[in-house]
């Protein structure tokens, strides 16, 4: 009865074995360790946002509790960057769930062009966010840009696109769309493809008009998909970071601070690392809740999935 | 010792008690075959012969060794799941070479036993099949040769038979026995079918309530269950139950009295009376001047009135449904040779029944045996 | 499914021709930018006739590039080998870290399990600037800020849960039997995990795989902030690219060219992958 090497039992079977209990916790130690790697500095950025902390006033560091939350509700800065962020949001998801959705229908029937279709889409969305946002500043060059050149024909001879505020917003959603509506349209195609048919035959069979099908039928049997979608986008958009950064670093003016560049500035420019947190906290907040939702939406759909397949 | 030895398993899942206290012995080289209704735990009580899963308290004995605890590679035990388990990614040939090449058995000897297995099994044709293009009675085979290959000392067939077609199960129930003895390993197999039960074991072992209820040979369980509840569980159609009372040496039931050999406590009791230990004749046959002795119906028997309801031909045997005087329904089985002489629909007749086939029970539904006073 | 009519083909066809001109005609005009001198570029109107050139990605390759200005010292390659080595490390430890914990999570239901599993899953989704800046004070403390080591660790965020999520599904759909049967055959657990468990979650193990290579590499604000410009990847170089070599357009196409060829490619290959892999295993592709 000679206990043999870690991992294998004790070749004793009156007695429980450690090991086999403490089996799973030995393999997911690592994902924990990561997972205490992340919550260390969380803990800390939350600790932060409590603070008077900027490094160019080191003397000044002090627990202020919540100032610069109070700060930050009474400026119409903040509120410009919660405007912005979901203004952002908004069009962004609205837009690319119309468009994504009226692709996915077009690109429903199965065939090797809408096969082939379907895949060549995706490729904006194998691009990096911070290069997409480089094409695109290569195409809107005043100088050369093709879209610029697009412009001029159509009668807008100057369109500054990201470099006017009254524009930028337009340009950083329309690369937004670009990058991310085959993400829409791959999950809608995916749900689409796999409602049941039955619904469809009968009321074709009825003569049931189109409209009809697609707003009593096709929309309430896809709703799953499109609420699953739509708050995985919204959770990506409303912390918008990469595009807007590599375009515009949130300007011209503050016209594109949205939050994830208003706490960068605030914390690589301004160095107000107390303040910077506390934009990030409530950012989290938000994030937090839709995550909530999305990830019980997505497990429910998940299961879905499982039972089908 | 026995070779395999249960002593008082008990286990839980959540709230629910599967097994209370559950203790086998089983002898080197012996098939026993647990029986026991859907969810009375056998499939339960198999994973913990196995490995799968511990106990809550109780031990596990495999040739003299305590294994409660052991992991289940560690003790000799081979398993046919119900729903086969194959390796999917790994042919026929791997999947039942599995068990002898994680014993490091040289490739020349696993070639030799994997196709002798596999011909006892008549699957050789088929070795070089991945699982997912085998028919469901190869899969079977393949699960049960895998689990034979290693030639385990311990075998549990967790109701193999379960998922496959009829004809396939007909065939398997006479084979099993010759290929089970071919390996003289000892045998825990779990149905819920009673006559795989009384066809496959050397005993029968009900499991109900979280124990065994009844352990012993099939013909025994049969004729002689130790409660209603295991007499019900054999023989199909079910045995019939009708309420009686014991009285100075005789018991009186469905309107007739019928003489004890032993002698037993006055009050009331329940009786089992087998299907085909009734024996079903019609007014009309008798007045046309046959006597019970011609039709074959001996001399103790005792007559019960009865009224002809339905006919109901199953297989080579015909189930009759019977009404008593005083509503009571009864099932019997006769020949089809005998039905076919039997006019279809109603019919007056008599139930024909020797006190040596009744069963009595206590009102709980307990055995009363001879000698057992209560 | 519906009745199709000619002008009902008609209006679907040209609206796929519009949807196609643009999601690709911007990856198709960029990529005509990279053979072109400063000169095609820069005529209006602009014109598909041109004589292509590879004098754009020579410059590229050799770290020099000449202009009006001087000689100006590039290092996208050195940039572009960062991110092979940043995303194949960083998939490479979350496949070892991951896959493990992802059984133990399929398999054995236990309490912490399904907390760790929620909390990395949930900071998936989190804001990465709220821990990133807290981070790199503590990885100046530590000696860890511009190091590949660091890089590698912080890119756990978002290979790490994704890799766990959908392998663990996969994991979840294989009958516990069959592994109770290898076990049964004499094989210890690892031997179970690594012969049946790991061959059986394949197609998960390959989505989620290529999945978190994409993202890893497309990565940008990590090592904008936790890197200097040796170690930045394509993403953040690509944008310093930009800003230090001025109007050498035709080099910047070319640099935006190699930089999204591997992952449109290995998209294109292991295409079959992708879906699953989006929605993390919620649709079956």
């Amino acid at each position: 009865m000679a206990t043999e090497a870690l991992g294998r039992p004790v070749m004793d079977g009156s007695r429980r074995p450690f090991m086999r209990r403490a089996l799973p916790y030995l393999l997911s130690l690592p994902a924990l360790l990561v997972c205490i790697g992340i919550l260390i500095p969380f803990g800390t950025a939350v600790y932060y946002s409590l603070q008077r902390y900027n490094l160019a006033f080191p003397m000044t560091r002090g627990f202020i509790w919540f100032e610069n939350y109070t700060l930050l509700f009474t400026d119409p800065g903040f509120w410009n960057t919660v405007r912005v962020s979901l203004l952002y949001t908004l069009y962004t998801v609205g837009f690319e769930l119309v468009l994504g959705l009226a692709i996915a229908m077009l690109l429903q029937r199965r065939s090797f062009f809408n096969n082939t279709m379907s895949i060549l889409l995706l490729l904006p969305l194998m691009i990096a966010p911070a290069i997409a946002a480089l094409m695109w500043k290569l195409m809107t060059n005043p100088g050369f840009g093709i879209l610029s050149y697009f412009a001029s024909l159509l009668g807008f001879p100057d369109f500054k696109w990201a470099s006017a505020s009254s524009s930028a917003l337009f340009t950083v959603v329309l690369i937004d769309i670009w990058v991310y509506t085959p993400f829409m349209m791959v999950l809608l195609l995916a749900g689409l493809r796999a409602l049941p048919r039955q619904p469809f035959e009968a009321a074709e069979l009825d003569g049931v008009p189109q409209s009809f099908v697609f707003f009593r039928i096709t929309l309430p049997m896809l709703t799953p998909y499109i609420i699953t979608a739509s708050l995985f986008r919204m959770l990506e958009s409303i912390q918008q970071f990469d595009i807007i950064y590599a375009m515009t670093q949130g300007g011209p003016g503050n016209s594109l601070m949205v939050f994830q560049v208003a706490a960068y500035l605030e914390r690589y420019q301004y160095t107000n690392v107390g303040r910077s947190a506390a934009i990030l906290m409530v950012l989290w907040a938000i994030t937090f809740l839709l995550s909530n939702i999305f990830i019980k939406q997505w497990l429910r759909l998940r299961e879905r999935a499982r039972g089908v397949a | 010792m026995s070779y395999l030895s249960l002593g008082k398993l008990k286990k839980r899942f959540k709230n629910e008690v599967v097994l209370d206290g559950a203790s086998l012995d089983v002898e080197r080289g012996e098939t026993v075959v647990v029986f026991g209704p859907s969810g009375c735990g056998k499939t339960v009580l198999l994973r913990l012969i196995a490995g799968i899963n511990e106990p809550d308290s109780g031990t596990v004995h495999i040739a003299g060794q305590e294994v409660t605890y052991l992991a289940p590679e560690h003790r000799d035990v081979g398993m046919a799941f119900q729903n086969f388990a194959l390796y999917p990614h790994l042919s026929a040939f791997d999947n039942i070479a599995s068990p002898l090449s994680a014993r490091g058995v040289a490739r020349g000897e696993i070639e030799r036993r994997v196709h002798e297995v596999a011909g006892l099994l008549k699957i050789d044709h088929v070795l070089h099949h991945l699982p997912k293009a085998l028919s469901n009675g190869q899969k079977q085979r393949t699960s049960l040769g895998r689990a034979l290959a290693g030639n385990p000392g311990v075998l549990l067939l967790d109701d193999p038979l379960r998922n496959v077609d009829a004809k396939l199960r007909y065939e398997m129930r006479l084979e099993l026995p010759r290929v089970l003895k071919a390996f003289e390993t000892t045998v825990i197999y779990v149905t819920q079918d009673y006559k795989e039960a009384m066809a496959l074991g050397d005993r029968v072992a009900v499991l109900m309530g979280g124990g065994f209820r009844q352990v012993d040979r099939p013909a025994s369980i049969y004729k002689d269950p130790d409660g209603t509840d295991v007499a019900r569980l054999f023989g199909d159609p079910t045995v019939n139950l009708v309420p009686g009372t014991i009285e100075g040496g005789t018991v009186t039931a469905l309107g007739a009295r019928f003489p004890l050999a032993v002698s037993l406590a006055d009050g009331p009791c329940q009786i089992a009376i087998r299907p085909e230990s009734i024996t079903v004749t019609l007014d009309e046959a008798t007045s046309a001047g046959a006597t019970p002795v011609d039709l074959g119906i001996g001399e103790d028997t005792h007559a019960v009135p009865v009224e002809l309801d339905a006919v109901t031909p199953l297989n080579v045997r015909a189930v009759m449904l019977l009404r008593t005087a005083d509503g009571r329904e009864l099932l019997a089985t006769c020949s089809e040779d005998e039905a076919s002489r039997l006019p279809r629909g109603h019919g007056r007749g008599h139930a024909h029944i020797r006190a040596a086939d009744l069963l009595l029970f206590d009102p709980a539904g307990r055995r009363v045996r001879p000698g057992e006073r209560q | 499914m519906q009745r199709q009519t000619v002008i009902g083909r008609g209006v679907r066809v040209v609206l796929l021709t519009l949807v196609g001109l643009f999601f690709l005609f911007p990856i198709f005009w960029v990529l005509l930018m990279s053979f072109q001198t400063n000169q095609d570029i820069l005529r209006i109107p602009p014109s598909l006739v041109f004589t292509p050139t590879l004098e754009n990605y020579g410059a590229l390759i050799s770290g020099r590039l000449e202009s009006t200005a001087g000689v100006l010292e590039i290092r996208f390659m050195n940039n572009l080998m960062n991110s092979v080595i940043l995303a194949v490390s960083s998939v490479a430890l979350s496949l070892l870290l991951g896959i493990p914990a992802a059984y133990a999570f399929a398999r054995f239901k236990f309490r912490l399990g399904e907390d760790i599993a929620f909390t990395l899953l949930s900071f998936r989704f989190a804001p990465p600037l709220l821990v990133l800046l807290p981070l790199a004070l503590y990885f100046q403390q530590m000696g860890l800020i511009d190091t590949y080591i660091g890089l590698i660790w912080v890119y756990q965020l978002i290979t790490l849960p994704l890799i766990l999520w959908i392998v663990r599904g996969y994991f979840e759909d294989i009958s516990e039997d069959i592994e109770h049967a290898y076990r049964l055959d004499g094989n210890g657990w690892f031997k179970t995990f690594t012969r049946i468990a790991i061959p059986l979650a394949k197609p998960g193990i390959a989505a989620a795989t290529l999945l978190s290579f994409i993202f890893a590499w497309n990565n940008f604000v990590f090592a904008l902030i936790l890197a200097s410009a040796d170690k930045q990847p394509v993403t953040v170089g690509a944008l310093a690219f930009v800003t230090a070599s001025g109007i050498q357009y035709g080099q910047i196409a070319a640099s935006i060219v190699l930089s999204v060829t591997p992952t449109l490619l290995l998209a294109l290959y292991a295409q079959r992958y992708l879906v699953e892999g989006l929605s993390l295993g919620a649709v079956k592709g």
